[in-house]
């Protein structure tokens, strides 16, 4: 499986950590007052769909980038990637 | 008053009191004892500086100037190289030509083996093919990558078309040169 890197073009997968759900991403604010609700939402409760998704990957082996990658969970299909940072920085 | 020992014996990375070198074929490998590693990286909203001289390269490329080289390691982060500095604190030298940016003392936590061809590109391009996932032809003269090398990481620069320096990390030195040893050693078959 290659990944599409944003800088480096296609990589192998095995030069990547895969950390799961890129709604983690997400972090609840804490000092709201119902911050323990939405934290024991943001530990525990994840979509698991069958179809696309999109995760959070680390290349480990490479630049140490996270990336966002968006993957047919049915098919394996590697639908594009997005550096985290940007992401982020997007949506701020 | 006790007596201090004091007569160390300084070694290389492959616990030799010299660096080794060794030929298969083509390719001669050396390890590069003397090499001074520091990373450099910016925080958020810095301008690149230029230590020593040298512009810091964008994604995957490696540039030299005189006895020091900058590569590109990730976004805003490059490793700063300097010949024959493995035994100074180089890292200081570093931040004296870059002050404000993080710069981080590398030189103890790597090690640099240097692979020549006397046969022009295609033995080096053919080592490649034997050990990293990485094409060889994108991996052209002044291009540098970080990739797994046997399950652990690397940074290869291709210094030139005939010239590949890969730097691992110095626990693994024996490791790595048997990796690379037995590969260039199949490649004389």
């Amino acid at each position: 499986m290659l990944i599409p890197h944003p800088l480096l073009g296609l990589r192998d997968s095995q030069e990547f950590t895969y950390l799961g759900d890129a709604a983690l991403m997400n972090r609840p604010d804490p000092a709201t007052p119902d911050a323990e609700a939405v934290f024991c939402d943001y530990v525990f409760l994840r979509d698991n769909p069958a179809g696309v998704h999109r995760e959070l990957w680390f290349h480990e082996q490479g630049d140490r980038s996270w990336l966002v990658v968006t993957r047919d969970t049915t098919t394996h299909e590697i639908l594009g990637a997005e550096l985290a940072s940007d992401v982020k920085g997007a949506a701020k | 008053m006790i007596d201090l020992v004091t007569d160390l014996t300084p070694i290389c990375a492959l616990g030799g009191t010299v660096a080794r070198i060794e030929t298969f074929g083509g390719l001669t490998i050396t390890e590069h004892s003397d090499l001074g590693l520091a990373s450099l990286a910016l925080r958020k909203g810095q301008s690149a500086p230029q230590p020593f001289g040298l512009t810091l390269p964008d994604v995957g490329q490696a540039v030299s100037k005189d006895s020091y080289g900058a590569f590109w390691t990730g976004r805003d982060q490059w490793m700063i190289e300097g010949q024959g500095q493995g035994a100074i604190d180089f890292a200081a030298a570093v931040r004296a030509e870059a002050p404000g940016v993080t710069v981080t003392e590398q030189t103890d936590g790597f090690t640099a083996f240097e692979i020549a061809s006397a046969q022009g590109a295609a033995p080096i391009e053919a080592l490649m093919r034997k050990l990293v996932n990485i094409d060889p032809k994108a991996l052209g003269a002044g291009q540098t990558t970080r990739t797994g090398l046997e399950h652990m990481t690397v940074f290869l620069i291709r210094r030139a078309d005939d010239r590949l320096v890969v730097i691992g990390m110095r626990t693994l030195a024996g490791s790595l040169w048997h990796a690379l040893a037995v590969a260039a050693r199949r490649l004389e078959d």
